[in-house]
């Protein structure tokens, strides 16, 4: 090592001390945890050693059922959020006169609790009195029990979650926007290519590192959904858990229940999914970019 | 490239699992450090040195008492009015107190917040002196607890003034783990003016409450009642059938008995008599905006009843067979471990649950005595004649019961209401009721 890279390492150490302690260990830790079967945090005392923990929890039909839910809650924010995300972003850049504002409007989900947008929402879905069943009504549609019924809590989870990710993904595709040279839209015109034409063919291919950063971390973030559940459902899984996630799963159990080892092989489990998840993005568009 | 690629990748990972690993276990390991090095509790904890200590030196201290001045921490989830009464009543006994002791009030937020500092800092080894907990909270580290039997034995006025029922649950480990404090029970709250109007008695057995239920459904066609916790509602049902419901060994109603209460419940649910609470979030919201004739809830939720251009009866939970009424609030733990910070707490805890301070606390806060004689001053008896919440309350006092806490009694209370709600969705027989509670509760052992 020479004296400079010793240097840079240095500038290093205080963030790569933090990462090792609060981030490195703990993973170990879980990962450790997982193994032991009866684990207590409190004496550190366990019954066995092995794959009883994985065993409890994937004989646990409230973790199958929150794989199922978490992976539809994924396939559906993700996608949807990165699309509206990209129209709205396009929209707001066209918009010459109140940019500012409509950028401040969108992005304003971002820096708001989620709790405090949970409890709006909450008001939104109400059956009676909200403003989603007032407006369907308008087109004839009956109201929905969506916070009532099994069946649409999972519908009305994601519909806040689209709406609550968008915030993040606006801002970065208005950023990417900035960064489209002006000159292929301007030749874009002179040949007089139709808008649709130019968004897909110079606005989203331009926008890609954008549109896969953001897929990346949303999915991440997608996985680990927690919060948005807790303040829909007023800290439940929703009505007869109909919407409970992995991360809720992992939580009730350290928790609630106090099955430290199981939670931590849940987490194991969950850590497993995004990482296999995310390489696969990565090669798959990486190899696009190659291309 | 790739390597490096794939590197950047597994640490974003590592990153974000841990962010979520994090999320159960912060609050565990970032104050894990400390316990570490006190590896010495681990052997001896199960041994509970502590509750021997007192024992010693509480003999001679209950002639001469020999306390130095200390500070004593007491975390509560006490908030708003009862908040300040908690603190008024602290203030008092650190004002008079002849050994300048001094209580230090720390509120955690909810009980759920309380619950789950507690558990951290039993992990790290730093509990409060004293802590508001319910017995379920308690069994990682119930060991860490002060066996109070001494202190009860020597230095206490007198133990058989407080109510049986929670002298049982305070108890119920083998030894005396806490004292009761702030107590309250499911009650029935109905709305009298619809109640009048229709000509409906209060309920006095489960065929009362269908009848009634009847008469609402043709009237008004809501639900004649609701359930806070469903979960309580299973349990306090058995009870009133003359039945068991959970031991350290399993389900205990998987027999008639269980089957008459689960065709009681499945039968009020699957007639549209009882409704879930769903976004509604609690069912004093329900019966505030009349939607519901009655509901079954905690006494302490009485405020967040809004009776406006409606008049608000509180009765004794309806009976079968007998009267049985779940008992809910908690109790106080001592975790001190120093023997004359025990001390100094146990004074703390003597003068909080005096008959005069108990009265203090229970009319101002709506909380039920824990004791008899406070129950029979005439401050709260006069209480009781304006108060008919504290008056029900009162009247079911003999028939309290409590839930027992073992290994699976955590995952029990979290995976029955669920299992309740989905036999409502589902419209389900009394059959599949029983087969179904039965079986989410033998699957938690």
């Amino acid at each position: 090592m020479d004296k400079k890279s010793f240097k840079g390492y240095l500038y290093l150490l205080p963030s790569i001390i933090i990462m090792l302690a609060f981030t490195v260990y703990p993973l170990i830790r879980a990962i450790i945890m997982s193994f032991l079967g009866d684990y207590s945090i409190i004496n550190h005392g366990y019954s066995s050693i092995g794959f009883e923990n994985y065993k409890n929890l994937f004989a646990d039909p409230d973790f199958a059922k929150s794989l199922k839910n978490t992976s539809i809650y994924v396939i559906c924010v993700v996608p949807a959020s990165i699309f509206l995300s990209l129209v709205i972003a396009v929209l707001i850049n066209s918009c010459k006169r109140f940019k500012a504002l409509f950028q401040t409007i969108y992005f304003l989900p971002y820096v708001t609790s989620v709790i405090a947008i949970g409890i709006v929402w909450r008001w939104m879905f109400n059956s009676n009195y909200g403003l989603i069943n007032y407006f369907l009504g308008l087109f004839g549609i009956d109201p929905v029990q969506w916070l009532n019924l099994p069946q649409y809590a999972m519908p009305a989870l994601i519909i806040f979650a689209i709406w609550k990710s968008m915030a993040f993904n606006i801002l970065i595709f208005l950023a990417g926007l900035q960064t489209i040279p002006e000159d292929i839209y301007r030749a874009a015109r002179i040949d007089s290519t139709p808008r649709l034409r130019v968004f897909t063919r110079i606005t989203v291919p331009q926008l890609a590192p954008m549109i896969v950063y953001s897929s990346v971390i949303g999915m991440i973030g997608a996985f680990k959904v927690y919060n948005e559940v807790f303040s829909l459902f007023q800290g439940k899984a929703g009505p007869a858990n109909s919407a409970i996630t992995i991360v809720y799963y992992i939580y009730d159990k350290f928790y609630n229940s106090y099955k430290y080892g199981v939670a931590a092989a849940g987490s194991v489990v969950l850590f497993l999914i995004i990482l296999a998840l995310t390489q696969i993005q990565l090669r798959v568009t990486g190899e696009k970019k190659k291309k | 490239m790739k390597l490096k690629k794939f590197g950047a990748s597994v640490l974003a990972m590592t990153m974000a699992a841990s962010m979520m690993v994090g999320c159960g276990e912060t609050a565990a390991d970032t104050t894990e450090a400390p316990a570490t090095e006190t590896p010495a509790t681990e052997t001896p904890a199960t041994e509970a040195p502590a509750a021997e200590t007192p024992a010693t030196e509480e003999a001679p201290a209950a002639e001469a008492k020999n306390i130095e001045a200390t500070e004593i921490t007491f975390w509560h989830a006490m908030n708003g009015n009862l908040e300040s009464v908690l603190t008024e009543i602290t203030d008092e006994f650190n004002a008079s107190n002849e050994y300048g002791i001094k209580v230090t009030l720390v509120n955690q937020g909810a009980y759920g917040d309380l619950q789950t500092k507690l558990q951290a800092s039993a992990a790290a080894d730093a509990l409060p002196d004293l802590a508001q907990a319910y017995n379920n909270w308690l069994t990682p580290y119930i060991d860490k607890a002060v066996k109070l039997d001494d202190f009860v034995a020597t230095d206490f006025d007198n133990w058989e003034d407080i109510i049986p029922a929670y002298r049982d649950e305070c108890s119920e480990f083998g030894f005396i783990h806490a004292v009761p404090y702030n107590k309250s029970t499911y009650v029935l709250f109905y709305n009298k003016t619809m109640f009048e109007e229709l000509g409906i008695e209060v309920p006095q057995t489960w065929a009362d409450v269908e009848a009634a239920a009847k008469t609402v459904m043709d009237a008004k066609n809501i639900a004649f009642i609701g359930y806070d916790d469903l979960a309580g509602v299973v349990e306090a049902s058995l009870h009133q059938d003359g039945a068991d419901y959970v031991d350290a060994t399993g389900a205990l109603f998987n027999d008639e008995k269980g089957l008459e209460t689960c065709t009681y419940l499945s039968n009020l649910y699957n007639n549209g008599y009882a409704r879930l609470v769903g976004e509604d979030g609690y069912f004093s919201n329900v019966i505030s905006n009349q939607n519901i004739a009655s509901y079954v809830g905690s006494s302490a939720g009485v405020s967040y009843i809004k009776a406006e251009g409606w008049d608000l009866g509180v009765a004794p939970l309806p009976g079968n067979v007998k009267k049985a009424a779940n008992m809910a609030g908690t109790n106080i733990v001592m975790f001190a471990q120093d023997s004359n910070k025990q001390l100094a707490a146990w004074e703390y805890l003597k003068y909080i649950l005096s008959t005069e301070a108990m009265t203090k606390w229970a009319v101002n806060t709506g909380y039920l005595p824990v004791r008899q004689s406070s129950y029979e001053t005439a401050e709260y008896k006069a209480y009781m004649d304006e108060n008919v919440c504290a008056a029900a309350c009162y009247e079911q006092a003999k028939d309290f019961f409590f839930s027992p806490t073992f290994d699976a009694s955590n995952d029990i209370r979290s995976t029955v209401p669920s299992t309740v709600e989905q036999l409502v969705y589902d419209k389900a027989d009394a059959q599949t009721w029983l087969d179904t509670i039965v079986k989410a509760i033998n699957d938690q052992y």
